[in-house]
């Protein structure tokens, strides 16, 4: 990368201001106008939004098995489908707090059981009903009891949920939950009026209502409903049409001979070339998708040894994988699954990094003969084999015998994953540190895929949750994060960076915490410039 | 002549009869199923096994294989086991759209192949029969998806002629439609046209080597008379097979295309239930694909048989 690319890119990344752009950009040679205008794409000036035209975005994530129903949302496309035209209980603000959205504001009593909910007044559905309390409980309610919902195992924490009143809602806890407004923001959760049922009709209190039935797998269409939306600046298009267009290169193409405005999940190899081309905007949000890691199940042989973990943690090479398999746009791991944009990040751990002397030591003292044969497949992720066989080379270097055995991709979730010990697996990013934790390495969770169950840690997960004092949750997240680097088998390497691609007349895109194109909310909040 | 339409129409049936066991055996045997597929990271055994009672997975093959048949001759073809949507509704516009398209191309990669098959037969050993030649034997040699992108890099993104997406949806108008289409269309037609224009030219040279064709021009008939006249019938039925096929691959074989366009065709809807291991889509639209291969083929062959007398007795 030259010097105007880094300059760029740390723009983008809004590390430097304004006025420091400017000179190091005249600095080198670069004309003025050229050089504001790459500001104004990357969202630092004109931030007054304009209404009008037609937002069209291309995304992967999307099938024609897709549903409107909530309870069947996984992947981006019904995600931004659903922001379009709904709204949550609780959004998340770009550096990944919680706060109100239907839910405007809430209260919690000591030990973080008792919770009461403000629902936002004056707010309409696009059928002209008003939303009230009700409305809330019967969207929260969908996900619990005889249902398949994602949502349910999250929401099974809550003992009993009622109306106070027309406008406010008290939960209580079976145990106490500091980070509960968090749970209550998982996008499955939009809401929708009492006892509504008919899902290709969404009905909402977003910025736009469908226009038309929705093609599943092909296009969905929305106008901008009437009597106005009720958050300020956001909801600015006329009307927004979401493509869902699986491949990347077809997406690229789109994006670049101008048919959409926005995409998602550009190419890593590729996106170099975007950034230089001038009808575009790239956007980058550093970190914060998908955890790639190779785990090893502490209660197998010979993962026993700790030695031997610690030795396969000093034995990856991060940096040279990052570069290889992902250009450059991802972070090295930390051997643990928060992200630097979680608010509980250890910031005072040292970064592991490639080490082959300290790896070899550990490996000597670990003293193990037995194979170590690590499992991996393109069923895991896309360049989960290209990984392992980079990884495979630098443990070489440090004597470290590593096998690295391709399985079939068809079933790897079902047949490989869990049960095997030592093989590829990823994981998305969770908004709290609790739900980060508990989930992965919790001892009653199915997916405790390292099968660490430190009595000391879960101790301190209970603990950290029920906590409302920050200071304190904080110390005892980030002495969870340096228990799990230190002692499980979970070789945490690469969070890939989320990267989308926008033409330059879309204003108002940031990079945000929690998903890419601004939380998938970008219909609501951008513009045209 | 009746009764040789009615065995090519019976042993139609048999073959898709055949061909949906085989459809239900391979993906009876794909590891990994629909449960699992459906509720990803969420499939603990308790819901696994409370998905495979819903849509009946726990019943044995065979009895799931007789209900799925005896509905599917009725022309129903049930519910898709991920979102309990009724396939023959998500189908239809899916199939059209593949009917289109392929109707699309074949109106344009028929007369060009046939005609210049015909043409190049005429003028054999002279450039035009070589160029032909060359530029349909180098078309069909590049893999589909990369002269797709090829199409897509000079038409769409540099020249910005076309559009590279050619999603058509229920509002678009037919001119929108041919428009928008257009570019998978004639990526099909490159694809298929060297087949029938080889086919046609060799047929119909076959056919100049006879004694009758020497006395044509024995006759002092011009070359372009006695190959339309006296040649081009008799060669018919070889060219008439191969028309078919290469439309059945039209239907059936134009995944790819999908894919690099973004079409929104049958093809697709079977790589996401096959993904999804939604056996009732990968069964229905594998029957949909064996049915136009199957009617293709026995539509070419009673045409073969009624444009050569020496066909209508079977010896």
């Amino acid at each position: 990368m030259n010097r105007w690319d880094e300059l760029q890119l740390a723009a983008f990344e809004g590390k430097i201001g304004r006025r420091d752009f400017m000179r190091r950009a005249a600095a080198l040679g670069i004309s003025t106008t050229l050089a504001s205008g790459l500001l104004a794409s990357a969202g630092y000036a004109d931030d007054t939004p304009k209404k009008g035209g037609t937002l069209k975005l291309g995304m992967e994530g999307g099938s024609p098995s897709d549903s409107l129903d909530p309870r069947t949302y996984a992947d981006s496309v019904m995600i931004a489908a659903s922001l379009a035209a709904c709204n949550c209980l609780v959004e998340f603000s770009s550096d990944g707090k919680p706060t109100g959205e239907l839910f405007e504001s809430w209260d919690v009593k000591p030990g973080a059981k008792e919770w009461v909910f403000n629902v936002r007044k004056d707010v309409t559905f696009s059928n002209g009903k008003t939303l009230d309390a009700d409305d809330c409980i019967y969207s929260i309610q969908i996900h619990r009891g005889e249902t398949k919902s994602p949502a349910k195992g999250i929401l099974e924490q809550i003992s009993e949920i009622k109306a106070l009143n027309k406008n406010q809602v008290a939960i209580t806890l079976a145990d106490g939950n500091a980070d509960f407004p968090v749970i209550l923001g998982d996008y499955h959760i939009v809401v929708v009026p009492k006892d509504f049922t008919d899902w290709d009709h969404l009905v909402g209190t977003g910025a736009y209502e469908l226009d038309g039935d929705p093609e599943y797998g092909v296009r969905l269409a929305y106008k901008r409903r009437e009597g106005g939306y009720w958050k300020p600046n956001r909801g600015n298009f006329d009307a927004i049409e979401i493509r869902n267009i699986q491949d990347v290169a077809a997406r690229t193409a789109a994006l670049q001979s101008g048919e959409i405005d926005g995409c998602n999940r550009l190419d890593a190899r590729t996106v170099k070339k975007l950034m230089g081309d001038s009808n575009l905007n790239v956007v980058r949000t550093k970190g914060t998708g998908n955890r790639f890691c190779f785990v090893t199940r502490v209660t197998d042989d010979p993962y026993t040894n700790k030695d031997l973990r610690t030795a396969l943690k000093y034995a990856i090479d991060r940096e040279k994988i990052i570069e290889q398999v992902y250009s450059g746009f991802a972070i090295p791991g930390n051997d643990h699954n928060l992200d630097p944009l979680n608010p509980f990040y250890n910031t005072a751990m040292p970064q592991r990094k490639y080490d082959p002397d300290k790896a070899a030591f550990y490996f000597k003292k670990a003293g193990v003969s037995a194979p170590i044969e690590l499992q991996t497949s393109e069923g895991a992720w896309g360049s989960a084999v290209d990984c392992a066989q980079l990884y495979q080379e630098s443990a070489k270097k440090a004597g470290i015998p590593l096998q690295v055995k391709k399985v079939s991709g068809d079933g790897y979730w079902d047949n490989v994953w869990l049960k095997v010990p030592f093989c590829a697996v990823y994981w998305g990013r969770r908004m709290s540190a609790d739900q980060a934790f508990t989930q992965v390495f919790g001892e009653k969770s199915d997916w405790n895929d390292t099968n660490w169950k430190v009595p000391e840690f879960q101790k301190l997960l209970v603990q950290a949750r029920a906590e409302t004092d920050e200071a304190k949750r904080k110390e005892m997240y980030w002495k969870c994060q340096e228990m799990i680097a230190d002692d499980d088998g979970f070789i945490c390497f690469a969070i890939t960076d989320y990267l989308d691609g926008y033409s330059k007349k879309v204003a108002g895109v940031h990079p945000h915490g929690r998903y890419d194109m601004d939380d998938n909310r970008v219909a609501e909040k951008a513009w045209f410039a | 002549m009746l009764r040789l339409i009615v065995t090519r129409v019976v042993l139609g049936l048999l073959t898709l009869l055949g061909v949906s066991l085989l459809i239900f055996a391979a993906t009876e045997v794909l590891p990994g199923d629909v449960a699992t597929a459906v509720l990803g990271q969420g499939a603990t055994p308790e819901t696994v096994a409370e998905f495979r009672k819903e849509v009946g997975l726990d019943r044995p093959p065979l009895e799931r294989y007789w209900d799925w048949l005896s509905h599917a001759v009725r022309g129903d073809f049930g519910k898709a086991l991920t979102n309990k949507r009724d396939i023959n509704k998500t189908m239809a516009p899916k199939l059209s759209n593949t009917l289109f398209l392929a109707l699309y191309a074949a109106l344009i990669a028929v007369p060009l192949a046939v005609g210049l098959g015909i043409l190049a037969a005429i003028k054999e050993g002279k450039w035009l029969d070589k160029a032909a030649n060359i530029l349909s034997l180098g078309a069909i040699s590049m893999p589909e998806f990369f002269l797709g992108q090829l199409f897509i890099f000079i038409l769409a993104v540099k020249l910005r002629w076309f559009p590279s997406l050619a999603t058509v949806f229920n509002s678009m108008h037919l001119d929108e439609k041919l428009y928008v289409v257009f570019m998978p269309a004639v990526c099909l037609t490159l694809l298929v046209t060297a087949h029938m224009l080889r086919m046609t030219r060799s047929s119909v040279l076959a056919i100049m080597s006879q004694p009758y064709i020497e006395m044509a021009f024995l006759k002092g008939l011009s070359r372009a008379r006695v190959i339309f006249v006296h040649a081009l019938p008799n060669a018919a039925a070889p060219i008439i097979t191969v028309v078919a096929l290469n439309l059945a691959y039209l239907i059936v074989g134009v995944v790819v295309i999908e894919n690099v366009f973004v079409y929104p065709g049958v093809g697709q809807y079977m790589v996401d239930g096959v993904s999804k291991r939604d056996l009732p889509v990968v069964q229905a639209c594998g029957l949909v694909f064996a049915a136009a291969f199957v009617i293709l083929n026995t539509v070419a062959d009673v045409l073969s048989i009624l444009v050569n007398p020496r066909l209508r007795k079977p010896r």
